[in-house]
């Protein structure tokens, strides 16, 4: 029970408390450039978290079983983006090969999650958590795209309605929409040291 | 020799990061290699010559949602040759040639045309619409202006436009005909349906800039360029027709003569327009058409 209390905490942590684009402002690209409409936010959150989960698992274990045994901790930087290069690549081809319909509406966006800092920053604080169990490294890595998906569709949700709204001139378009991830951040705030 | 110790070990370490790049690059590049070759997607080489030749701008006017989902298809159904509205008869011919089949007669390029002249001033109010600037959701609203057929100048049509050639100039969605492409984004935004695709055989053309459906006393109640159904057009040439208290051009058999240009003349209120490039600006509303030239 130790362990699935562990787990749990992990990701509701990552998920709702250490959001890595509402606490540590991860991602924020994607985030106000995809967000215009709700499914794409949900398509891009998908592969986003696909992608994370894959690089995750694999830079842990390049990181544990690899480098640490080596001691080369410095090489992790180039290691972990390698990894996630080499994985958005796979996950294209996969895309391409089984869900043609799905690679069609991504686009462009799909190869641009290599660029997407949100991944590199969860595989680097798994690191610097100092996560030693591979099954919690998952844990985090997948409670990490959920939490990425969780905040694109908010905003892309509030995007959404805000293009009805009676916004002033003066803040239409990027302004009213830095000041709504304010706002996000400031709400997700109120979780904070909900666990450590 | 401690330095040359701390440097054999600092070379030591350089090769082994440099081993362990190498060997987890080619190890990527392996199952990559392997992917690439387990995962290949086979692609006809026409589609992407298809793809090649349409104009890349993804404005859905093909009723399908880019031109790389239209060259596929186009590819395995040749009857959906000739859907590419910004390409024209010139692309068609292109695709023609790339399947080996012949496209057929050439197309007149079809273009927008706003069937309505009525700007802010022509307009009759009964209040003033507070609600969302939107064409959609003022239509939803009962007397948002006299006139129940006219453009409501909120630009639906603008932002439908992916060619910036819509532009609402005084309460009137105008077409830029030099940027106009024909692909009909604006004739699906606009919620009164007054937009229309008309075959531009010519560089202008004649138009009923009205839709109002409306007897002649009640659209001149609403609207001081309204269409009142009153037939000295048709009286004028049979290209013109009246239904429903609305004049309506033949576009099928369009041939515009003297007979048209004096049935432009004779509307009583001017709203046979030429809509095109190089469109004189129509005739001020209010201003008595001229008397016939014997």
């Amino acid at each position: 029970m130790e362990t699935v209390q562990v787990l749990l905490l992990a990701f509701v942590s990552i998920v709702i408390v250490n959001n890595l684009v509402f606490t540590k402002f991860l991602g924020i690209c994607p985030y106000l450039g995809v967000s215009g409409r709700l499914d794409m936010a949900f398509g891009m959150g998908c592969a986003v978290t696909f992608v994370v989960t894959l690089a995750g698992i694999m830079t842990w274990m390049i990181n544990n079983w690899v480098l640490a045994t080596l001691h080369l901790e410095v090489m992790k930087y180039v290691c972990f983006i390698l990894v996630i290069a080499g994985a958005v690549q796979l996950v294209e081809m996969y895309l391409r090969k089984f869900f043609p319909t799905l690679y069609e509406s991504f686009g462009i966006f799909l190869p641009l999650i290599t660029t997407n800092c949100a991944i590199l920053g969860l595989c680097l604080f798994i690191d610097l958590w100092g996560i030693k169990s591979l099954l919690e490294a998952t844990v985090l890595s997948f409670g990490a795209g959920i939490g990425f998906t969780m905040a694109i569709c908010i905003m892309a949700g509030i995007r959404e309605n805000l293009q009805l709204a009676d916004v002033p001139d003066c803040l239409r378009g990027a302004p009213i929409t830095l000041i709504t991830a304010g706002l996000l951040t400031l709400a997700f705030m109120g979780f904070a040291g909900m666990i450590g | 020799m401690p330095i040359f110790a701390q440097t054999t070990g600092m070379w030591q370490q350089a090769g082994l990061a440099a081993l362990i790049m190498v060997g987890l690059g080619t190890g990527f590049a392996l199952v990559l290699l392997i992917a690439s070759i387990k995962l290949k997607v086979q692609v006809d080489a026409k589609i992407e010559q298809v793809y090649e030749v349409l104009p890349k701008i993804d404005c859905g006017a093909c009723g399908f949602a880019g031109c790389s989902s239209y060259a596929k298809a186009v590819v395995s159904d040749p009857e959906l040759l000739g859907r590419c509205a910004p390409g024209g008869s010139e692309t068609a011919n292109k695709i023609a040639a790339i399947l080996s089949l012949s496209a057929g007669a050439s197309s007149v390029p079809a273009r927008a045309v706003v069937h309505c002249r009525s700007h802010t001033k022509d307009k009759e109010f009964y209040a003033t619409y507070t609600g969302i600037p939107s064409c959609t959701a003022a239509n939803a609203v009962a007397n948002v202006q006299a006139c129940k057929f006219g453009c409501l100048g909120f630009g639906d049509c603008v932002q439908a436009c992916k060619f910036d050639a819509l532009h609402v100039i005084d309460g009137l969605a105008t077409v830029d005909y030099d940027k106009c492409t024909g692909c009909t984004a604006c004739v699906k935004a606009c919620p009164r349906n007054l937009i229309e695709m008309v075959p531009f055989t010519q560089e202008k053309m004649m138009v009923v800039a009205c839709r109002s459906r409306e007897s002649g006393k009640v659209t001149r109640s609403m609207c001081a360029v309204g269409c009142i159904g009153c037939g000295l057009c048709v009286k004028q040439t049979d290209l013109f027709s009246v239904d429903d208290n609305l004049a309506r051009m033949a576009y099928d058999r369009y041939e515009p003569g003297p007979a048209c240009e004096t049935a432009m003349e004779k509307c009583p209120t001017g709203v046979i327009v030429y809509r095109g490039k190089n469109a004189l600006p129509p005739r001020p509303a209010g201003e008595k058409p001229q008397a016939a030239k014997v």
